[in-house]
């Protein structure tokens, strides 16, 4: 890969994959779990990634993230090719341009809620965009239990600081992986909702994994996942439009 | 579930937590090694002097000398050498030869001192080719008369002297010349184990040692065939009163048992501190099983869950500690064998001159290398599986109702113990139940039950503290000295019992540290207030200073008072006593006593200064007379002519003439005090002084003030010695933080894969887990400073005023354990931050 070609739609994509494979084991245990992916994520969209379990959504999201690394193909985000960066700049990367919401254990319980939301800013020895965070906080309606500690949060609360975290410090791009898969379906509507407004409103780009057509139909745009491959999009969809989709190609 | 599976089950674990098991394995195998080798040294040296003693008296079968009346550290009495004749008049006794061994010193060409390096120099009768005394001539004839000497022949390859060389050499009655005859050794050596020798005839060693008529003791030689119980039956009846005849075996056995009790000393000194370190060891291994059941406790409901008992569970677990348990003692067993080696070398390098002796490993040894490394490993198992027991099936699906099971009521016990310890301790040592052993019973046993209790309690101040020593770190290290503050302090319990261990390790160096530094106090102001000489001369080779040495000082014109210090044991009212004695008039200006009543000068024959407390005792009052027995026998009356306060220079003593009136035994010095005259300046005083002691190499000159600086210098040395034995123990306990910690890490695989996931660096991992070790070895720190102040204090109290009669605290060596506690943890945490750092980010979002 010549890493001094810029990416191809740079400027236009917040991030993206050209032709990315990531293999797994040799010979006949080997999996594909990406099978030449090739995809850029607008900048200021919401994209949802839908697909059959195993189908490779949790490594496509890594290897965007710089959380792994591809057998062959390249990843982007804004203008650089994560494959270029050492170790510490690809921390760097994940601090400054990178937020992230996981399905589960989001936050780092000896922290209080505020404490994690600044966390990344923390580590890198800054203060941030204090008007920002608060904010963000206010957004989010934590305002109120910014001294509490995880434990002493609800599942949905939880959810919420960690996407605060995702936002606060105004990365190029956020990816959620199953971010309401745990959590009941009135207040996973609430943090979905809430990642729509960051998009709409704040201008945020957003890439999530979700099963859920429902969760799907937030999103700008849901691109579809099978075998390592992409096989299918959807442009502005809704919940019927999807499960009508699913239906379509699921068998 | 058969007690097969059982044993099966302990099995797997064993191998699938390899790391734990080797860490357990090290903390068991430190412990039994420093045991094992402390026994194997001390039985190796033992047997090397036994042999050496057996083969010095294999010539003599019988001994015959003065009995003495009570065991004391009085030299024994000499015999009449007429006795000899008596003696060879019996039936079956061949041979019969005086044995002297005094104080004599060659002198070279030059007029200075031959000295061996750290020996001592000794005079002694030889009677030639028949003597007995396993002496061999490896060039020349033995000496005959008084023109003649034999030297040995180490020495005088040092020294390059030849048979046929004329030199000069020092004894009691001064100074003398003579005739290399011969060049000696013993047995098929060179040198008398490092003393320098010069052997005379027997009758010039008689006349020549000022010993007259009398030798140390007639050692005998029996006829070919003849019955040596049957010959000392027959001298028996031939011996005049407090006479005595042992056998060759006897003598022997005596001989090696002097030096062997110092052997014994040394061995059950450092058999405390490796019991320390099997202590030390026990926490550890209490905390890794501890830790290991809580990150187990799915995988053990689930043993319940599909049927195994309570029981059972508990079974298991004891059963891999007990494999874990054998494997590790046996290791240690090999590992005390090079501990021995070790010891021996290193004392050796600090200039301790021990033999090279062969391994012997005693089936005591092995019994207290099993004793202590299985006893260790299931005593500290024994609480962590019935709390495993306790686990309920239903944990496996709801993992905290285990947690709350293996919740105990620690604080209770804890401080039931820490009570118990603390009046165990405090009692043993002031009120002293049952002697000696009931002091180290109770005193001993009571500060172990302070440092379980201690260790168990400190958990509930676990949480502010490392806070308080966490503050400067989140302060300098943001956010991950932040993380680091709050792992520790978030589960208080991990972190105390992580701590123990450098707890106590940390509380048994302030302990000695305060001890001496209250020792150092007490002797300090002794010195500056008591004693009132400008110059102390002591003794080097271990065997008294010739009274030559003292007259010649007092001969010198610079000093106004010079006074040597003897000593005999005496026996009053029962009781064993050391006596002092001294030239009292010299004394007086020697040394400021704290008189109370009576006076100093002008003590006469037969009457004795005594100290406050023994007066009081026996209600005695100046004027009063009181009943003695010497240790020879002798019996006698003393008269009190004074009393004092000051117990430095002990609380009986007598005049010099009083000791020669009751004994005819050499007079040795323990060490001599002197005083500069009105007139002369230190400086002119050193020169005559220095001059004046330059033919006595042994004895040790010092000013006052160098004399206090070479016994703080002892006594900083004793406190270096110490800490460097609880060395092994400290060892362990940064392995026990380390392992603790590594445990930690693996816990919260997921939170560290969070963490750097949001962009952590490696470099900030590290440091977050680096610091978290440094708060809790810390913690441990001051925890042992505290405790080992307390502890140190206490001790310091109950020791006698005469030694300790102030309590004096070092900052210094505070700062020094804290910075100490700052590299232990540095230490202990290399392996746990790199296992942190390295850790795949991934695992954050994989591990389940
Ligand atoms: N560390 C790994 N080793 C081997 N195979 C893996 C590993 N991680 C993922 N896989 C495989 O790659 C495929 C895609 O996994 P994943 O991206 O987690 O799927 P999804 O998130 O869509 O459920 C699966 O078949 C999975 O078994
Ligand atoms: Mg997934």
């Amino acid at each position: 890969m010549n890493v001094t070609t810029p990416p191809p739609v740079a400027g236009v994509a917040a991030a993206g994959a050209v032709d990315a494979a990531k293999y797994y084991g040799v010979g006949d245990a080997q999996v594909r779990a990406l099978d030449g992916v090739t995809i850029a994520f607008e900048t200021g969209k919401f994209t949802a990634i839908m697909g059959p379990s195993g189908s490779g959504k949790s490594t496509l999201l890594h290897c965007l993230a710089g959380l792994d690394t591809l057998t062959s193909g390249a990843t982007y985000i804004g203008d650089v090719y994560l494959a270029s960066l050492s170790d510490r700049e690809l921390t760097e990367l994940r601090r400054t341009d990178v937020g992230f919401v996981f399905q589960a254990f989001n936050l780092i319980p000896t922290l209080t809620a505020d404490e994690n939301i600044r966390l990344p800013l923390m580590l890198g020895g800054e203060t941030g965009d204090v008007a920002w965070i608060d904010h963000v906080i206010g957004a989010v309606g934590l305002a109120d239990r910014l001294k509490h500690r995880p434990s002493e949060l609800s599942g949905g609360q939880q959810q919420r600081v960690a996407v605060a975290r995702a936002l606060a410090s105004k990365p190029k791009i956020i990816f959620a992986d199953e971010p309401t898969g745990n959590l009941d379906s009135t207040t996973g509507t609430e943090i979905l909702t809430f990642m729509a407004e960051a998009v709409r409103e704040f201008g945020q780009t957003i890439v999530m994994v979700t099963h859920d057509p429902v969760a799907a139909a937030n999103a700008n745009r849901v691109v579809f996942v099978g075998d390592g491959k992409i096989v299918g999009e959807m442009a502005d969809p809704t919940p019927d439009s999807i499960l009508d989709h699913m239906k379509h190609y699921g068998d | 579930m058969s007690s097969h599976s059982t044993a099966l089950l302990a099995r797997k674990s064993i191998r699938a937590r390899l790391g734990r098991t080797i860490a357990i394995a090290i903390a068991v195998m430190a412990g039994v090694s420093f045991v094992v080798g402390s026994f194997v040294l001390a039985d190796s040296l033992r047997a090397v002097f036994d042999d050496l003693f057996a083969e010095l008296s294999e010539d003599v079968d019988l001994e015959v000398r003065t009995a003495q009346e009570f065991d004391g550290d009085s030299a024994r009495e000499p015999i009449e050498v007429a006795l000899a004749d008596e003696l060879r008049a019996v039936d079956g006794v061949a041979i019969v030869e005086p044995a002297l061994t005094r104080y004599a010193q060659l002198v070279d060409s030059d007029g200075d001192a031959v000295s061996p390096q750290g020996g001592p120099t000794l005079g002694v009768s030889w009677a030639g080719d028949d003597g007995l005394q396993g002496v061999t001539v490896k060039e020349g004839e033995p000496p005959q008369g008084p023109g003649e000497l034999a030297i040995d022949k180490a020495t005088a390859k040092r020294e390059s002297l030849a048979v046929g060389d004329t030199v000069t050499y020092l004894t009691d009655t001064g100074s003398h010349q003579g005739t290399i005859s011969a060049l000696i050794g013993l047995g098929s050596g060179d040198s008398f184990g490092g003393a320098a020798i010069v052997a005379l005839d027997v009758d010039t060693a008689l006349d020549r040692f000022g010993a007259g008529t009398k030798a140390d003791a007639l050692d005998i030689k029996i006829a070919d065939g003849a019955d040596v119980i049957a010959v000392q039956r027959a001298i028996e009846d031939v011996l005049p009163e407090r006479a005595e005849v042992i056998t060759g075996e006897q003598l022997a056995e005596e001989q090696a048992d002097e030096v062997n009790s110092f052997v014994d000393q040394f061995g059950i000194g450092l058999l405390v501190f490796a019991f320390i370190t099997a202590f030390v060891s026990a926490f550890i291994i209490n905390n890794v099983f501890q830790i290991t059941i809580g990150q187990r406790l799915r995988e053990l409901a689930l043993l319940r869950a599909v049927g195994a008992s309570g029981k059972q569970v508990r079974r298991m677990i004891t059963v891999e500690a007990l494999i874990l348990g054998i494997i590790a003692t046996l290791l240690g067993i090999g590992g005390g064998v090079l501990v021995a080696r070790l010891l021996v070398a290193g004392f050796n390098a600090a200039g301790a001159g021990f033999p090279s002796p062969d391994t012997i490993l005693a089936v005591r040894t092995i019994v207290m290398a099993a004793l202590v490394g299985i006893g260790i490993t299931m005593l500290s198992v024994v609480v962590p599986a019935r709390r495993a027991a306790r686990i309920p099936p239903v944990a496996a699906m709801r993992p905290e109702v285990g947690f709350t099971a293996l919740r105990t009521r620690r604080l209770v016990i804890g401080t039931v113990i820490t009570a118990l310890g603390a009046v165990l301790f405090v009692v043993g040592l002031f009120a002293r139940p049952g002697g000696t052993f009931g002091l180290i019973a109770s005193a001993g046993g009571g500060g172990l039950l302070l440092f379980i209790g201690v260790a168990s309690v400190s958990s509930t101040i676990a949480s502010p503290v490392t806070r308080a020593i966490g503050w400067p770190v989140e302060k300098a290290f943001k956010t991950p000295g932040a993380l680091a503050r709050q792992n520790v302090a978030r589960a208080p319990r991990r972190t105390s019992s992580s701590a123990a261990a450098l707890m106590i390790g940390v509380a048994l160096v302030s302990a000695a540290a305060v001890f001496a530094s209250s020792l150092r106090a007490t002797f300090v102001d002794t010195l500056e207030n008591a004693v009132t000489a400008d110059y102390i001369v002591t003794d080097e080779s271990f065997q008294g200073l010739s009274p030559i040495v003292a007259e010649t000082l007092a001969a010198v014109p610079e000093l106004q008072a010079v006074t040597p210090v003897r000593g005999i044991a005496a026996q009053v009212g029962g009781d064993t006593k050391a006596f002092g004695a001294i030239n009292a008039d010299a004394f007086e200006k020697l040394v400021n006593p704290d008189l109370r009543s009576g006076e100093i000068a002008g003590l006469g024959l037969n009457e004795a200064l005594i100290g406050v407390d023994p007066a009081a005792d026996l209600d005695l009052a100046v004027g009063d007379t009181f009943d003695v027995t010497y240790q020879n026998g002798v019996s006698g009356q003393l008269t009190v002519a004074g009393i004092y306060g000051d117990a430095t220079f002990g609380n009986w003593l007598i005049g010099l003439d009083t000791l020669e009136s009751v004994s005819e035994a050499p007079a040795r010095d323990f060490f001599i005090i002197g005083k500069l005259a009105d007139d002369v300046d230190a400086q002119r005083g050193d020169v005559a002084v220095e001059a004046a002691m330059e033919p006595f190499p042994q004895a040790n000159v010092q000013t006052n003030a160098e004399f206090r600086k070479s016994q703080e210098a002892q006594i900083n040395q004793l406190l270096i010695i110490i800490s460097m034995l609880l060395f092994f123990a400290i060892a362990i306990a940064v392995l026990g933080i380390s392992i603790t910690l590594a445990l930690g890490v693996f816990e919260r695989t997921r939170e560290i894969g969070l963490l750097r996931a949001v962009g952590m660096s490696r470099r900030q991992t590290r440091r977050s887990v680096r610091w978290e070790a440094v708060i809790v070895s810390l913690f441990g720190a001051v925890v042992g400073v505290v405790l080992g102040t307390f502890l140190g204090i206490v001790l310091s109290l109950a020791v006698p005023d005469d030694v300790i009669s102030e309590l004096a605290f070092s900052p210094i060596i505070v700062v020094l354990i804290l910075i100490g506690a700052v590299l232990a943890g540095l230490i202990a945490a290399v392996y746990p931050s790199l296992k942190a750092s390295n850790m795949d980010v991934l695992q954050a979002i994989a591990t389940e």
